[in-house]
Formats: C-alpha cells, structure tokens, sequence
C-alpha cells in the first residue's frame, strides 16, 4: 500500500516535471558525446570460480574495446582519450590511481574508437591483479560476477567527459550459464520501409516519422544466474535501444526493456524534424543494450527535406 | 414622550435566555480535574451533564441618559461561570453604548448560578447572555385589569425552527408585544411553545440566543388555539452555532479545529486534515499533498485517528481528499508532541478527529457537490435516545475521464481512478441536551453511555494502455480499502470512570502490474479500556491498556527482481523467473499505561509511563516511555508549561516479511520530545501560546538497509533496518481569536514556527546506492538537513461573516524553501551501461529552492430558505499565480537545474444544499 503510494507521488512528480521544457535532449545530439561502449566479447566465462593463475590467464584474454564518439559540431577536431581499468564501480572517474591501471591513451577522431585492451591481465602498482582488488571491493563477493569498471576519459575542446562501461568477469558458480552473446540490433525500418547502412535514405515532410527495429525477440537471450536466496535465477534478456540523431528528437528516446511487472516495450519510436530546419543530411544513431554488459550500434543516414 | 413612560430594568426574562453553555476555554490550572475524568476516546467530546441556573439574578440600573432619551437596548454578553458558580468574567460580544453595556455587566456580576457540571464533574463553562433594557407604557388606569380579565383569551402555540437547517430551537422567549407584563413562554427542547394571550392582534416577538430578534403579527380569535411554525433566522454567517468545546488542557500544546473552519479554511478543498497543516509546528507538504510533517518528523510518523481508531488510510487516491468526511467531524485535535500516556504508536504528532452524534430533534441532512466527488450527510433521531449520523461520498472522476482522454487508433487507453468513503453512528443515550446528555442512569448512582461506528474507504485504481502504437502495453489494477467497526462504552460512578471501546477491522489491498500481482488482506481486533479515578481533589489516576491484533495474508506472484533475488547490472532490466508466494503474519501490539494528575499549588504534575510490547513472528519488542508534564498557571491567564519523555512507534506489521523482502529484526522507532512554552489569554476569545521544542529520533525505519551476509550464503540488502535518525528543534507561536459568538465576523489565527530539522541514518550509506528520507542522496553523506526542513513557516488565516449569506475566507503562507543540492559539474560521467549520466554535486543541501508564498482565498455564499439552505463556495488556491518552486530537477547530463513549478491559480466551486 505505502509502495503504491509512492508510486503515486512519483507520478505526480513526473506529470509536473513533464510540464517542464528541457531544452538539452539526450536523443538530439549537437555537441560531443559518448553514445557508446562496447567490449568484444562482452564478458568472460572462466572454467572455476577460484581466482589463481589459470583462471587469470583465461581471463587474460584480449578485449576489442569499442566507443561511439560523436561530435556533429566540432568539425572534426581532435579528441584526446584515456582508458584505464579500475577496481571500484563507485569510482566513476577512475580517480583513485592506487586502484586503477592505464590501458590506452592517445588522440582520435570522431566516430568508432578501437582499441585491443587485456584488461584481465591488468596488475596495479603493488602487483596484485586488479581481478583480486575487483574481488575484494564487491560487496557482493562475486555473485554478481567479478565487474571491472572500464573508464574512458575523453575530451573534445573543452568538453570532457568520463563513461564508465563494467567488463563482467564470470564462472560458471551454478549450472546452465553461459557467457553473454553481443547483443547486435538486426535492422531498422523507417514508416515500415528497410533502412540500410549502404546509402542515405530520403526522407520528405514535417514527420513525424515512425522508426522501428527488427524483430529482436528471438535475439534476447534466457540466461541463468546465481541467486542470492535461490541457487539460481533464469533471467530473459529485454534489450534497450537508445535513439539519437543529428537533427530532430526521437520520442520516445529509449525504446524496450521491462517494467516491474515485465511488461515489455516495443521497439518503435518517432523522429521529428524541428520545425523550420533546412534541408540537410542527418546521421541516426541506434544503440543496443542487453542489460547484462553486452551492447553495439547501428549507424544510418538520411537526406531529409520538408 | 419621556414623561410618559415609566423606565423599567432589565427583564428578568432574559435571564432565561442562557444560550447552551460551552465548556469555558481556558479555565483555572486549579480547576478539578474535567480533563482527568475525560478518557482518551471521550476527550473529542466533553459533555455538559449539568447546565447551570440562575439562582440569584440582579436587575441592572437604567442608565439615566438613556432613560431620558427614550432609549432601549439590548445587550448580547459572555458569562464565564466559575466551577462553583460564581460569575468569573463578563465580557459583551458587541458593545451598544450609551451606558448599557456598563449597566448589564454591573448586574451580570453580582449573579449567581448552579455550578455547571462537565462529565460529571463541576467545571467552568460560558454561557451567552441578554440582557433588555426595555421601556414600558405609562400606568393603566384603575378597571383595566378587570377589563383585561374579561376579555376573552386565545392560545398560540406552535415550534421555532433555525431557518435554513429545520433545527428546533429551544430556550427561546415567545411573547406578546414589547409590554413587560404581557404573557411570556419558553420553547422547550423540540423548540414548541404554547402561550395563553387575550385574544386580538398579538404582535409576536420571540428572542433567541443566536438568531435575529423574530416579529410578526398573529390574529389570535377567541377562545380559539392558532397552531403556527416560526422559522428564525440564525444571526451568524454560518449555518450553525460555532460551538467550541475547548478542554483543559494537559498536553503542552494541543491545537483544536472546529467543524466550521475544518470546512472553511481557504485553500484546503474543506478536507479537514489539510487545516491541520496551517498550524504551527507543520511544514507544508508538497503541492497539495496531506501529507503531515510534524516537528521534523518524515512522513508516515504522525498518526491520525477517528474517535481513538487509527485511520488504516489517511488520503483517497494520488493526492485526493482525506477519508474523513468534514460533514461528520465534531472537531480536530492536534498534538505536535507531548501528549499522553494513552496515546502511542507515532514518534511524530497525533491527529485525533472527534465524530459527530447525530441530530436529537430532527432530520437534517447536506449534500455536498464539487469538481472531483460528491457526497452526503445524513443525522437524525431514531427514537426517543438513539440517533443516527452517517455520510458518505463517491467520486466521479471516473466517468468524466473518457471524455476527455485520446482516443487511440487500434488500441486501448482506459483510466479509472474512483474512490468512496463512509461513516455511520449509533448514539445510545438520553436526548441532547437534556441533564443527563449521552448517559443512562442505572441503578447505585452509575451512569453507562455509548455509541458503535463505522468507517471506511475504498480506492481503485485501473489503467489499460494497449496498441501497436504505444510504448508498451500497461496494465495496472490497484485496489485499496478498509473498514472499521468500533464501540465505546463509557461507564461513570462515583469519581471513577471506565471507557471501553472495543473494534475490529479489514483491510484489503491489491495490486495487478503485467506479471505481478499481489492480494493482501489484513484482519484487525483492537481494543482499548481506560479507568480512572479521582483519589482527592489533588490526585488522580488514569490506567489501561490499548492493544492490537492484526493477522496479515499476501499472495503474491511476480518476476524475480533484481537486487533481491540476484546481483542486478546496471541497464536494460531483465525479466526475471516468475515467483509465488503466500506469507502470514500474526502481529501483536499492546500498550500498559498509568498516568497521574497532581495538583502541587499553582504546579500540575502529570507523570505517566506507557510500556510497549510487539511481537511478530518470534520477534519480540519492548519499549518503555516515561513520560512528564508540568503546568504552572502563573496567573489567572498565564501558564507556563513544559514536558519530556519517550514516544514509540511500531513498523508496520508488513515489514516483518522474511528476508529479504521484509526484516523480522525491526524494533521499536524511537523518539524522544521535549518542549517548553507559556500561553496566555489576551482576552476571552484571543489566545497566544509560544512553545519551544526539541525532539530527537532514532531507531527509525530507514529503507534501503545495510547489506549483510546470508548464514547460508548469498548477501542481502536489508529492505528496512532501524538505522534512521533525526533531530529537530524551534519555536512555534500561535495567535488565535475566535467568534465570540454567532454574530461576531472575525475569526483566524496567525501561526509562526521557526525550526530546524535533521535527518539520515547511523553509519555509512548502504552499499549498492539507497536512500534515506525518502529521498535519493546525491552524496555520501549520511546525515544532514531533512528534506522537509522548513526554517521558516507564517501562515495567517481569517475569516470575515459579511452579512446576508456572504462570508470571506484567506489564507497566506510563506515558508523557507526546501533544502536542495547543487550541482558542482565541469565534465559528464556517463554510465555507458545505464545509458545514464552521473551527477557532480555540491555540499549536500547546501543550498534552498526559493521560498514559498501563496495566498487562497475562500468565498461562500448562503440562501436560506424556509426549511433548507444552500451554499455555493468558491475556493481559488494562489490566488496571485505565485510561481512557487517546489522541486528541482536536472537534465539528463546534470548540466543545469530546472525548477518544478508548484500549482498555479485553482479555482474550485463546490455546491452544498442541507436541511
């Protein structure tokens, strides 16, 4: 009763927060951003769940570390990054350097940042592998797998920003896991028409225009977990996927995922053109979230007139 | 024209003019004990056992000059009549001048009447009074009387009705003429009459206390009986009598709200609990939330009860009405800290809503009509001893909503918010207003009175959101209610007393989201007998017990959640395994408590102690409270006051659910209150009480806890854990002037506090993120300035009776603005998981939204016909469209702050038609 109450008050809360207008939306992208992370695999299964040297080298493997950099308005100026693996999620910049190791750095230009990292193999300044310190700062003693949070320092001008992506480090602690599969969307479509990555799709009007992804159902994974009161839980994965564009708002900006009652979203949201806008070329950005530390990302674009 | 009038004084008539006494409002620290003999559940509604009478009356002095101009008046007085009669204070309500009011309150003085007795027991009471000055005709000349003798007579007889409300009014004079000698009459309690005249034109003129002086000519025939019905018309704005029933007070500060400013504080919609938070010590809940803040107590922490029940569900849906009707409230008390051993179960204040007896005389009835409900009021006797009152509303939200929602294209979009309440009561007892008001003799001298209600409400709530078009499909069914049913036995002999009064109760609570799904169902048998007995005129003891059972079910089916059944990754929410569940629960909780007036001097000592047990399962709680109240009347006006002591609440029985969705470890929250303060009667109707307080609050329930190692392995994060405190302390002020009387315009109070509180948890912040307060922390810290703190709270409230069914309400507030945390940013974090950014702040609460002003403004007009009145009111909230802030909120990158504006003009109309 109290919960449904409190529900209530956060809708109440919500309807008046709606009334305000935000200007900065998180779907129209005029500055620069880091839409983005994804690593390759997007986690790793060791053979036992004791952390010695074998398990160490088998989660010593490297990592294709992956960032969606944009930057629409900076004409392709430079963007100077640092990656460093850490111990403490917590720590969102990475700022205690007794816990962290430097993996990258370097500058680069707008667009997909690559990097072939080994963060399992990281050790810290006093030897110890950062796996064990990761160990030993989880409050959840690993049932949730051991997360290393990955921190990607970047700054384009005098814009900076810190994205921090978690790299789940499992073993197989109950039976039927298995390691995640990158989630990857299957394909978008515009008012119902196919929209490929070959060439820029003409798009005419006020809109808005409907944008939808393929069916991605079959695609969510059921996976098991270890319980914290059961000896384990079977999971469903229920993928999100974030809109952006260059120009325009996507509503709504977030598609899929679950509620509480598991009651899914659908991947169907609609772009609109600001009113007044001048005839131009718009890239689209779909990012995909698995909910389990997987992620990647459409790029498409459109030629759009009134 | 003087000389041919003889002056006559006062009529000895307007002696019976005694308006039904009240209870007197602020009476001696050494009066007996009335409050001592007014158990708990009978504390909303003293009774007047015993009306005093005039036993020595003295007529007034005609003031010369006025004699010589001819003059007569009439002037309205307040009597304060002491416990043994004797006339205290005497104060005229509007003064007439040219030497009347000096005359009739030399006179009133040197009355004396029988001693009132409240409950029983003599007590000071006021009562209004009249008293004519009046010039009668020169001598008749010598036969007359012979000649009057044989002319024939006539009988007028008939019933005096309140116009506009069919309420019968007794203790009125009906009479003949202006001629002291005519034939006189006084209508008896159905408000009937019979009057012996001679016959011819009878110009009729009847004087009751709170209605307008009623004239009018009758052609009484010979020998014949002229059956009439006069309709009076009341001299107040308001359609009944203010009644205040003001008690001695024993708490440190208790604030009492009539039904009247309960219905016609502006800007509280008429819901009586929203008036409570124009009080001082209250800080203003958000937009217009009920919700009650109390002293820096969190929500959730003040209880509220009706007639010594608590109230399971204070508030209809999202923000809606209270579940009391305002129709069927006798009167609230407030109690921001410091009350009674029999009081318990809340660490914050008490809100006790006293309920009303149904009429004695005759059927009446309102029906009350406004943008979101409707509903009615219905009182009346059943038979000679037994009345009934009962109410009830329904709102209508639900039928209008269609018309105005989208219609989707191959979907579905429904919205169903509706909601009803009610409240039945039996009295049993004598009619009101006789000597033994409420009560049945029995034999031995012992007096036995009692009533049985009922109450209840119930809130349903279903939103279908379907369609290719929609996000996703929702769908959401809640639906909440409660009754109760309660008795009150009241049983008096000699100096001791025992009220008993027993209820039982059901709740039910369901929820229907997608995949989950929960039916709960509480049963509820309580019982509370308080016994007290007055050993000397110095001592008295009060003890009893004040127990609950509750037996709680819940089935409940739903996806396994993450960060209780397993480690949750931030992002995309999965859908988890379906769980069921059926959990029970037997809940125990009993209260012990003894408590003792002592009279030292001008000093009243009042310690008392109430000991607390709870159990759950296999837990176990106990919990002692020493309490203290001290009261020195330093002056027939003053007292200074003071208390301190231990308050408990117990966590909610649903709380105790095994780990980890509850935590069978809870205890006790705890409170300790404290306050210091004097008060002081300006005049009979103006009062200004200053109190300060500190209040300190620990083991509170705070949500979520720690996280802790499983014996059996795994980690749980504690839902709840008793980890909560707080701290507060201030200064409240309260100015009040009442009505005098019916015909008095003014009324309002001012209210002032000035306070700080503090609130958080003992130890660091859970690991895993959660808040406290109820609020999300945006930093470590685990301590600090309450979200609800308020430095500064001034609200002013009047009213103003302008004549011929208009009446003017205001109401202003200013208040500091709530504690806020700044950002401190110069870079994004992003979480590139959650798609969410993180972020950077300043010092927690270092700073405020700005602060608060808002002025309501209340208009209600009465049309009084014959036998029905109605009313139309308008109440428009912000009045000036002030652009208050009542939250702040950030854009998805915590770049920059957005204020939340608060409710902009609303004007609401409401329609209400009584008989």
């Amino acid at each position: 009763m109290k919960t449904l109450l409190e529900y209530g008050g956060l809708l109440l809360l919500l309807g008046a927060t709606a009334c305000v207008d935000v200007e900065d939306q998180p779907s129209r992208v005029h500055d620069f951003r880091v839409l983005g992370l994804a690593t390759e695999p997007p986690e790793f299964m060791a053979s036992a769940c004791e952390l010695n040297p074998a398990t160490l080298d088998e989660l010593s493997e490297p990592v294709t570390y992956r960032a969606l950099l944009v930057d629409p308005a900076g004409e392709g100026r430079p963007i100077q990054y640092t990656l460093w693996a850490c111990a403490d999620p917590e720590d969102r910049t990475c700022a205690n350097e007794s816990n962290r190791v430097l993996l990258a750095e370097g500058t680069t230009a707008p667009g997909e940042l690559t990097l072939s990292i080994q963060p399992g193999a990281a050790t810290l300044a006093d030897e110890t592998p950062l796996l064990e310190r990761v160990q030993e700062l989880d409050p959840y003693l690993g049932l949730g797998g051991l997360r290393m949070p990955l921190v990607l320092f970047t700054q384009a001008g005098e814009e900076r920003v810190y994205a921090q992506k978690l790299m789940v480090f499992w073993c197989p602690a109950v039976e039927g896991m298995r390691a995640n599969v990158q989630p990857v969307i299957p394909g978008l479509r515009v008012d119902d028409v196919a929209w490929d990555a070959e060439a820029p799709l003409e798009l005419r009007g006020a809109g808005p225009f409907v944008v939808t992804s393929e069916d991605v159902v079959a695609l969510q994974e059921t996976y098991v977990v270890p319980g914290l009161r059961l000896e384990a839980v079977t999971l469903r994965e229920s993928w999100e996927i974030s809109w952006h564009a260059t120009l325009g708002e996507f509503s709504p900006q977030e598609t899929g995922g679950s509620s509480f009652g598991g009651q899914e979203g659908r991947h169907r949201t609609e772009w609109e053109p600001p009113k007044g806008a001048q005839a131009q070329e718009v890239t689209f950005w779909a990012v995909v979230r698995d909910g389990r530390g997987g992620s990647s990302w459409l790029v498409r674009r459109a030629l759009w007139s009134p | 024209m003087s000389s041919t009038l003889k002056a006559r004084g006062a009529l000895v008539a307007a002696s019976l003019l005694l308006a039904a006494p009240v209870l007197a409002q602020a009476p001696q620290a050494g009066a007996p004990p009335t409050d001592a003999a007014t158990p708990p559940a009978a504390q909303a509604q003293p009774t007047i056992t015993k009306p005093p009478e005039l036993v020595q009356q003295v007529e007034a002095q005609y003031p010369p000059e006025a004699l010589a101009q001819g003059l007569t008046a009439s002037v309205r007085l307040i009597i304060t009549i002491a416990d043994d009669g004797s006339v205290a204070e005497v104060l005229p309500t509007e003064p007439v001048g040219n030497g009347f009011d000096e005359a009739a309150i030399a006179a009133v003085r040197q009355f004396r009447f029988s001693p009132a007795e409240v409950d029983g027991v003599p007590a000071p009471v006021q009562v209004e009074y009249v008293y004519h000055f009046t010039l009668t005709a020169p001598e008749p000349e010598a036969g007359a009387e012979a000649v009057e003798a044989e002319q024939p007579k006539a009988t007028l007889t008939g019933q005096l009705i309140s116009r506009g409300s069919r309420s019968r009014v007794p203790n009125a004079t009906v009479r003949c003429g202006d001629d002291p000698d005519a034939p006189e009459v006084m209508s008896d309690e159905d408000g009937r009459f019979t009057l012996e005249v001679p016959a011819g034109t009878c110009e009729v003129r009847v004087v009751a206390t709170g209605f307008q002086l009623y004239q009018t000519k009758e052609e009484l025939k010979a020998n014949e009986t002229t059956e009439v019905n006069f309709y009076l018309a009341p001299s107040g704005g308001g359609l009944e009598t203010v009644v205040r029933s003001d008690r001695p007070k024993k708490e440190v500060v208790r604030r009492t709200i009539t039904r009247e400013e309960a219905q016609k504080t502006p800007g509280s919609f008429g819901d009586p609990i929203r008036v409570i938070q124009s009080l001082p010590g209250v800080a203003r809940a958000p937009f217009i939330s009920g919700e009650l803040l109390v002293r820096g107590s969190n929500p959730g922490q003040t209880s509220t009860m009706m007639d010594g029940v608590e109230i399971p569900l204070l508030f209809h849906l999202l923000g809606g009405p209270s579940v009391v009707n305002a129709e069927f409230i006798d009167q609230l008390d407030f109690f921001p800290g410091g009350y009674g051993s029999q009081y318990g179960r809340a660490v914050g204040g008490i809100v006790e809503v006293g309920t009303r007896k149904g009429a004695s005389d005759t059927l009446h009835g309102s029906v009350k009509v406004d943008l979101l409900d409707a509903g009615f009021f219905l009182e009346s006797p059943i038979t000679d001893g037994i009345s009934v009152a009962a109410a009830a509303r329904r709102s209508y939200i639900d039928a209008i909503l269609p018309a105005v929602l989208p219609e989707t294209e191959g979907g579905t979009l429904s919205v169903v918010p509706r909601y009803w309440d009610y409240q039945l009561r039996v009295d049993f007892g004598a009619k009101r207003g006789t000597p033994n008001d409420d009560t049945t003799v029995t034999a031995g001298g012992a007096r036995s009175s009692g009533y049985i209600m009922a109450f209840g409400s119930d809130d349903q709530l279903r939103v279908v959101s379907t369609g290719p078009e929609t996000e996703r499909d929702l769908e959401l069914d809640t639906r909440m209610n409660f009754h109760r049913v309660k008795g009150d036995w009241t049983y008096r002999k000699g100096a001791m007393w025992s009220v008993f009064t027993p209820f039982v109760g059901m709740d039910r609570n369901n929820i229907d989201f997608g995949l989950a799904r929960q039916e709960g169902k509480t049963y509820t048998l309580g019982a509370r007998e308080v016994l007290g007995i007055e050993l000397s005129s110095a001592l008295t003891l009060r003890t009893g017990l004040d127990i609950v059972f509750e037996h709680e079910r819940y089935d409940v089916s739903f996806p396994a959640p993450g960060g209780i059944e397993y480690v949750p990754f931030p992002g995309a929410e999965p859908v988890g395994q379906q769980l069921e569940e059926q959990i029970a629960l037997n809940a125990f909780d009993g209260a012990l408590f003894l408590e003792a007036d002592l009279l030292v001097g001008r000093f009243t000592f009042t310690p008392g102690v109430r000991g607390n047990l709870q159990t759950v399962g296999n837990t176990r709680n106990l919990a002692l409270d020493p309490r203290l109240w001290v009261r020195y009347a330093a002056t027939s006006r003053t007292n200074l006051k003071g208390s301190l002591g231990l308050y408990s609440q117990p966590p909610e029985t649903f709380r105790f659910i095994p780990l980890p969705y509850g935590n069978p470890d809870l205890a006790y929250q705890r409170a300790f209150q404290s306050s210091l303060g004097v008060e002081h009667r300006i005049t009979d109707v103006l009062n200004v009480d200053v109190t300060g307080f500190f209040n300190r609050r620990f083991n509170n329930i705070v949500s979520p806890g720690q996280l802790v190692a499983n014996e059996g392995g795994g980690v749980f994060t504690l839902p709840y854990s008793n980890d909560g405190i707080g701290r507060a302390y201030g200064v409240e002020v309260m100015l009040k002037k009442e009505r005098a009387s019916a015909t008095d315009k003014w009324s309002g109070w001012l209210s002032y506090t000035f306070s700080r509180a503090e609130d958080g948890r003992v130890g660091p912040l859970p690991q895993g993120g959660g808040g406290f307060g109820g609020d999300s922390v945006p930093d470590d810290s685990a301590y600090g300035l309450s979200p609800w703190d308020q430095t500064h709270i001034l609200t002013m409230v009047a009213g103003y009776v302008l004549g011929n069914g208009w009446e003017l309400g205001g109401r202003f507030r200013y208040t500091s603005g709530r504690p806020m945390t700044p950002l401190a940013s110069g870079h994004d974090v992003y979480d590139a998981d959650r798609n969410r950014y993180n972020a950077t702040f300043g010092p927690y609460f270092s700073d405020r939204t700005g602060g608060f002003h808002q002025l309501d403004v209340r208009v209600d007009k009465s049309w009084r016909f014959q036998s029905w009145t109605l009313t139309a009111y308008l109440d428009v909230q912000n009045l000036y469209n002030a652009k208050n802030v009542e939250f702040v909120f950030n854009d998805y990158r915590f770049r920059r702050e957005y204020e939340v504006p608060g409710i902009p003009i609303l004007p609401v109309v409401g329609v209400k038609g009584s008989f």
